[in-house]
């Protein structure tokens, strides 16, 4: 299918399919099993703008922002849930409508305290990692990209492993819950990792070799307060031996490097008023080798080091006025190196105003500006070729429509 | 000195609406399948259910919670604390993560009370003055 007919088909055939099962779907097997449920969405947005391409050809008005989300689940046996969800999705020139197995697990939960997941699983991380690319599942179209970054879903949601979940009463001093998990990371070819690469040897003659697949591990604690509403969290995790290799003729260049990362987390939803607040930063460190061809085999060449500490954060609210209006608001800033924080191209501060309109119980629409200083996100140099990164600000639009069942 | 006891009365009572949350509900009672064992249901447990905390009945079997949308809007935020577009957004977070399924939708109080009647493990906050036939209804302490 070409690129023409897979945007139409994504833009208006799959809206309309779902637009026509508003229910979920129950599947009946057998009388002896429960139903298999299905629920499902599919998400078109609009990205405009003013001065540099993020995200896509956004100073020409760019469609390729969509999301698509289909999902299955049985509890076949007591306390045993199967559940399956095939995922697409297009950032820009990530992803661009490879469908990909979103998660795949079995979930056996003993009890309130404890449980276990297994197979593809989605990662949890903050507020919303696990589901950063659900529009639904929230107010604005954009999340604080330097938190979640659009384009970094392959490296950031699905993980295939294992993890402990479960909840801990502390009686009247609110409870504690927690996951935690372990497994592989699987970089995609086309996903946000290889394309940031990519956009760093734009230029320069080199030829990107792709990404391995590497181990995580990690964990999520959520402290809900006896205060309805108010919870805070904390995940830190671990990603071992990200090795990727970029090569020229007779040359090839290996890097390897190691990623910790720690977040932060504040939520309080009172009434029909939601507060958040989040701060992450993870460091990247590890060495690059250079070999060259000999008759003997791979020679080195030469080995370097380095490191790099990013950091991010953000704080926001928003209200819901009622059943089909809401607004939000937040304000982010990201360093993509706290040791260069003046330079316009290290750090993106973004403020964000967005309406959310729910027009019936299965579509919404959104509708998005941001005032944006700094291109320190901007890491499609292929698309900006002959921008001039400066220090000055620029806005976005950003519009869009989800259907749900 | 006055105005000192008058806050930490005040303080009392918000402590006191926190750790001690009202039993029953209004205008609305609560419904299960007659699969379900319990007859009964403190309001922790209850909003446990409803914040996804408890996912299973004591025999194992799944919670299925099923709402009716606008009609008992004030009893669900009695219930978990959240207002029906939190409570619903809370759900869908859970249900496109994998990590639990969205309640079902009844349209008006007949239809919710036969879909939960249908649905094993099924549970539901109905209007104090729907016919509740085929269901179980429970006390909430």
């Amino acid at each position: 299918m070409n690129s023409k007919t897979h945007k139409l088909v994504w833009s208006v055939g799959v809206p309309c399919l779902a637009a026509c099962a508003v229910q979920a779907y129950d599947l009946n097997l057998s009388s002896n099993l429960p139903p298999v449920t299905f629920h499902g969405f599919a998400s078109q947005g609009l990205l405009l703008s003013s001065d540099y391409n993020y995200l896509g050809n956004t100073t020409q008005g760019s469609l390729n922002f969509t999301e698509l989300g289909l999902n299955a689940s049985i509890n076949p046996f007591p306390r045993t849930r199967i559940s399956v969800q095939g995922f697409d999705f297009d950032v820009g020139n990530v992803n661009e409508y490879d469908p990909f197995l979103d998660y795949a697990q079995i979930e056996y939960t003993f009890n309130d305290d404890i449980g276990i997941r297994a197979g593809r699983i989605r990662r949890p991380g903050g507020i919303y990692n696990h589901i950063q690319d659900v529009d639904l599942a929230r107010t604005s179209v954009l999340l604080p990209q330097g938190v979640y970054d659009s384009r970094w879903r392959d490296f950031y949601c699905s993980i295939d492993g294992g993890e402990v979940f479960g909840s801990i009463s502390l009686q009247k001093a609110g409870s504690i819950s927690y996951e935690v998990y372990a497994g592989m990371l699987n970089p995609a070819g086309n996903g946000g990792v290889a394309r940031s690469i990519e956009s760093g040897i734009y230029g320069s003659g080199l030829t990107f070799g792709g990404v391995d697949q590497c181990p995580i591990f990690g964990a999520q604690l959520w402290y809900n307060t006896p205060l309805d509403g108010l919870r805070a969290g904390f995940s830190g995790g671990f990603v071992s031996d990200v090795e990727y290799s970029v090569a020229s003729p007779g040359m090839t260049i290996d890097t390897v490097i190691n990623i910790p990362f720690l977040q932060g987390s504040l939520e309080y939803v009172w009434k029909s008023w939601t507060f958040q607040a989040e701060y992450f930063t993870l460091n990247t460190s590890g060495n690059t080798y250079a070999h060259v061809m000999t008759p003997f085999g791979p020679l080195t060449i030469s080995q370097t080091s380095g490191s790099n500490q990013k950091e991010a954060w953000y704080v926001g609210a928003s209200h819901r006025f009622n059943k089909w209006a809401e607004a939000g608001v937040y304000y982010t800033e990201d360093y993509e190196n706290t040791e260069l924080t003046g330079n316009s191209k290290d750090f993106q501060k973004d403020l964000a105003l967005s309406l959310r309109f729910d027009l019936t119980d299965w579509w919404i629409f959104k509708v998005e500006g941001h005032y944006i200083h700094g291109t320190g996100l901007i890491n499609d140099n292929a698309a900006n070729s002959g921008m001039t990164y400066d220090d000055r600000g620029w806005f976005m639009l950003a519009l869009k429509s989800t259907v749900s069942f | 000195m006055k105005s000192l006891f008058y806050k930490i009365s005040l303080l009392c009572v918000a402590w006191l609406a926190v750790a001690f949350p009202a039993a029953a509900l209004d205008g609305a009672v609560v419904i299960v399948n007659s699969s379900v064992a319990a007859d009964s249901l403190t309001a922790d447990q209850l909003k446990d259910i409803y914040t996804a905390k408890t996912k299973y009945w004591d025999g194992g079997q799944a919670v299925i919670i099923a709402v009716l949308p606008d009609k008992t809007d004030a009893a669900l935020q009695q219930a978990c604390g959240m207002d029906s577009s939190s409570f619903k957004t809370f759900w869908q977070r859970l249900a496109f993560s994998g990590r639990g399924q969205e309640p079902k939708r009844a349209d008006d109080a007949s239809a919710l009370v036969a879909l939960v009647a249908s649905t094993k493990g099924a549970i539901a906050i109905v209007p104090a003055d729907a016919a509740l036939t085929g269901v179980k209804k429970v006390e909430i302490k």
